[in-house]
């Protein structure tokens, strides 16, 4: 008899430590939550690599549909801008979906420069966030060089997952490593839709067969969340390739244009980051880069306020220089034909002008000729 | 050399002499109003806020009257602030000034004395007796912006109680004038009386039971009386006590991290928003804290159309403090399509609600007394005017 209740409960011990290994192990892997938009698409290798490399496992929000931009204008206010609007939407749909999610991650970016900061409502959002009712635990980290540098931060996030210092540092080091890679990746001239798709599949980064350049090149600005979200924006890219139109974005312009500062005035510097970049890039395609555009075409949601002064400033530089420019304002209420004509009227003008440039050449050619 | 700054409600004393003391000429630009919102609309962006629109239209009527230089305060913050000046000389001149400059005044720390290097720039003359002028017109500066502070602190306890309708705004004006003209240290110094003097002069009804209502928001629009429909008056006129915070005199106490009391209303903000996004935003969510817990009877928020850290600060107070501190709140985002009946029905409905509320709670009251809370609740507190003012209503 003893020896049967020995034998059993040395079988229960056994099972038991079996059931808190394998406890341990479900638990090892925290479960977090990103929501697909706004800063996603600027850091999310960034984000994959590092929490990852912290033992994390990564669930992302679908890319945005009809209901979950719908959810979000409900539950946001009307003067919130469109892209917060979104956020909400996405946060609300990995609530529904996912009711285990441990985390849902939410940093907080301050600046990234010294002299810098980004829109208000990236300093406040985890904030925001928070007053969601029912929401999950927020993962937040915050990014703000005025204070402490990055690595700080990072570690105090890698302390809320359980790990160390020493852990946390190697993620950092391997996740910026990571993103260089992404950025360089970009530089080659690669859509950001298409990287981003390889980074969320794990796949090496490999050169899209080059297509036949085409014979209009546009730059097209705009802040991330406005240009690669196809949803919000109505597959804007797609529009313009299927009119015989190539596409630069700001991503795809060589790492040189943005290190020296953009002066407006002269006794004043602008302070917003995206923009900066905006502004750099801009000022690229107005004196140096005349010639290798034919048009620039700026995305701008409402209630934007960053973007509502800059484009103002470019609008009037271009006015100057005469380049064609288009300002498109997008809301939740977008209408798609009038989208169409739009593109369409601006791309037509553009041909035209070409076409006329080209004949004024050949009579100048063939005067050069009959002279000669 | 002929200087001119745009308005911000009663401030435009203060700043005259801070220009004036410098011995330049100084042209104000005319009152706000429907004209000149008219052009600033024109000529600026679709979607900025609205003190843009409003600054722009002041320029160019400052500049009709002959103004040359324009004086514009920045600050470097994430807001769109910073922005205004650089933005408006572009517009100011492709709108066919060229000749206008348009000079920041940096107020991002005022400890770091940038804004002598303005006060510098602005001057034609430049010798060693500078440094003295500038001290003197910064002396001068502080002392008058803390008596137009006191003035609208005095304006908005006094104005429910008159019997004539109008008496106030008249004393206010007629003091605003006397300040203007007070510009020499010992007078100034003796102005407080003068204020209080003056204020007790109005005929009060003691027998009335105002309502107390906090004014807070964004700053421009919360003090100049053309952009928030005359807010003041009217809440007044409706039998509302009404205090505020916010004043040039508070902020530039503040940028000289001075204070105390924005110290202690970031302090109750901190659980909510950790750090300054720009604007009003932290401390209008101190202040909701602040007078929800002093007792009062209603809050009002008050910021211009897409201002981005205010509707930060509006999600965080619907969705979380109001639930928690229950003080009634209403917001109000301004900008030029302003309809001043509807406003008015607004402001009303407003009114009386927080009226039924009231006399709901002191019922309630009567019969037992009222649950101890676990948040501490304490007095409103305010300077040696606030006191003698309160005293004065009391007396009788």
């Amino acid at each position: 008899m003893q020896s049967k209740k020995t034998t059993n409960q040395r079988e229960l011990k056994h099972l038991k430590s079996a059931l808190k290994s394998y406890r341990y192990d479900k638990k090892s892997k925290i479960k977090v939550g990103i929501p697909r938009a706004l800063h996603f698409y600027r850091f999310f290798p960034f984000w994959k690599k590092l929490l990852e490399e912290l033992g994390c496992e990564l669930i992302l929000s679908p890319p945005t549909y009809k209901q979950i931009v719908e959810e979000g204008a409900f539950q946001g206010f009307g003067e919130l801008c469109l892209p917060v609007k979104v956020y909400y939407g996405h946060i609300l749909y990995l609530m529904r979906e996912y009711p285990e999610l441990d985390y849902i991650f939410v940093p907080r970016y301050v600046s990234e420069r010294v002299e810098g900061y980004f829109c208000p409502k990236f300093l406040s959002l985890p904030d925001v966030i928070r007053t969601l009712p029912n929401i999950p635990k927020i993962l937040t980290f915050t990014i703000n060089v005025k204070e402490n540098p990055i690595s700080n931060s990072i570690i105090s996030l890698a302390k809320t997952l359980g790990k160390g210092q020493r852990e946390a540092l190697q993620a950092y080091e391997k996740a910026k490593k990571y993103h260089k890679q992404y950025q360089d990746f970009l530089r080659k001239g690669t859509p950001v839709g298409y990287a981003l798709k390889l980074v969320e599949k794990d796949k090496p980064f490999k050169m899209l067969k080059k297509k036949t350049p085409k014979n209009i090149k546009f730059l097209l600005l705009g802040h991330g969340y406005n240009i690669f979200d196809t949803y919000v924006n109505l597959d804007f890219q797609k529009k313009l390739t299927r009119h015989g139109v190539d596409v630069l974005t700001i991503e795809n312009l060589p790492e040189i244009l943005f290190k020296e500062p953009v002066i407006i005035n002269k006794q004043f510097r602008p302070y917003w980051l995206h923009e900066d970049e905006i502004l750099a890039a801009i000022r690229y395609y107005l004196v140096q880069g005349r010639k290798e555009i034919d048009g620039v075409i700026f995305l701008i949601s409402f209630a934007c306020g960053p973007d509502s002064l800059i484009a103002e400033l470019i609008m009037r530089d271009m006015k100057v220089i005469r380049l064609p420019f288009l300002q498109i304002i997008m809301d939740e209420h977008t209408g798609e034909a009038g989208l169409l004509t739009r593109i369409e009227s601006f791309v037509e003008m553009i041909k035209r002008k070409k076409r006329k440039l080209d004949e004024m050449k050949e009579k100048q050619d063939l005067k050069i000729f009959e002279e000669a | 050399m002929i200087v001119s700054f745009p308005n911000m409600g009663y401030s435009w004393p203060a700043f005259k002499t801070l220009i004036e003391c410098m011995g330049v000429k100084v042209v104000l630009p005319d009152p706000t109003n429907r004209e000149a919102v008219k052009i600033g609309v024109k000529y600026s962006p679709e979607f900025v806020c609205f003190p843009f629109k409003v600054t722009l239209g002041d320029f160019v009527s400052a500049i009709k009257k002959g103004a040359d230089t324009l004086v514009m305060a920045i600050d470097c913050g994430p807001c769109r602030f910073g922005f205004y000046h650089a933005v408006q000389e572009r517009i100011l001149h492709d709108m066919g000034y060229k000749n206008i400059r348009v000079i920041p005044l940096d107020q991002a720390d005022l400890l770091e004395f940038k804004w002598v290097k303005t006060l510098f720039d602005v001057t034609p003359t430049k010798n060693l007796f500078l440094y003295t002028k500038a001290v003197k017109a910064v002396q001068y500066f502080i002392k008058k912006t803390k008596y137009i502070e006191d003035i609208s602190t005095a304006e908005g306890l006094i104005r429910c109680y008159e019997r004539n309708k109008g008496d106030t705004t008249r004393v206010v004006k007629e003091l605003l004038i006397k300040l203007d003209k007070t510009n020499k240290i010992n007078e100034l110094r003796k102005f407080k009386s003068v204020i209080t003097n003056d204020f007790k002069k109005i005929d009060i009804d003691r027998s009335r039971d105002p309502l107390k209502v906090a004014l807070s928001g964004e700053i421009h629009i919360t003090l100049e009386s053309h952009d928030n429909l005359d807010i003041r008056r009217k809440l007044g006129e409706m039998g509302v006590q009404l205090y505020q915070n916010l004043s040039v005199y508070d902020w530039v106490i503040h940028k000289f991290h001075l204070n105390f009391h924005r110290k202690w209303l970031e302090y109750l903000a901190r659980p909510y928003m950790p750090m300054d996004i720009g604007g009003e935003a932290v401390w209008v969510i101190g202040e909701y804290i602040d007078r929800a817990r002093s007792g009062f009877d209603g809050f009002i928020h008050a910021y211009p159309f897409t201002c981005m850290p205010e509707i930060s600060a509006r999600t965080i107070l619907t969705n979380t403090l109001y639930k928690k501190y229950n003080l009634p709140i209403i917001f109000f985002s301004f900008d030029e399509h302003a309809a001043e009946s509807g406003f008015r029905t607004r402001l009303e409905a407003f009114v009386d609600l927080i009226q039924g509320r009231r006399k709901q709670k002191r019922q309630k009251k009567e019969i037992k007394l009222e649950k101890k809370s676990k948040e501490p609740s304490y007095e409103v507190h305010g300077g040696s005017l606030y006191n003698s003012i309160f005293q004065f209503i009391q007396a009788g």
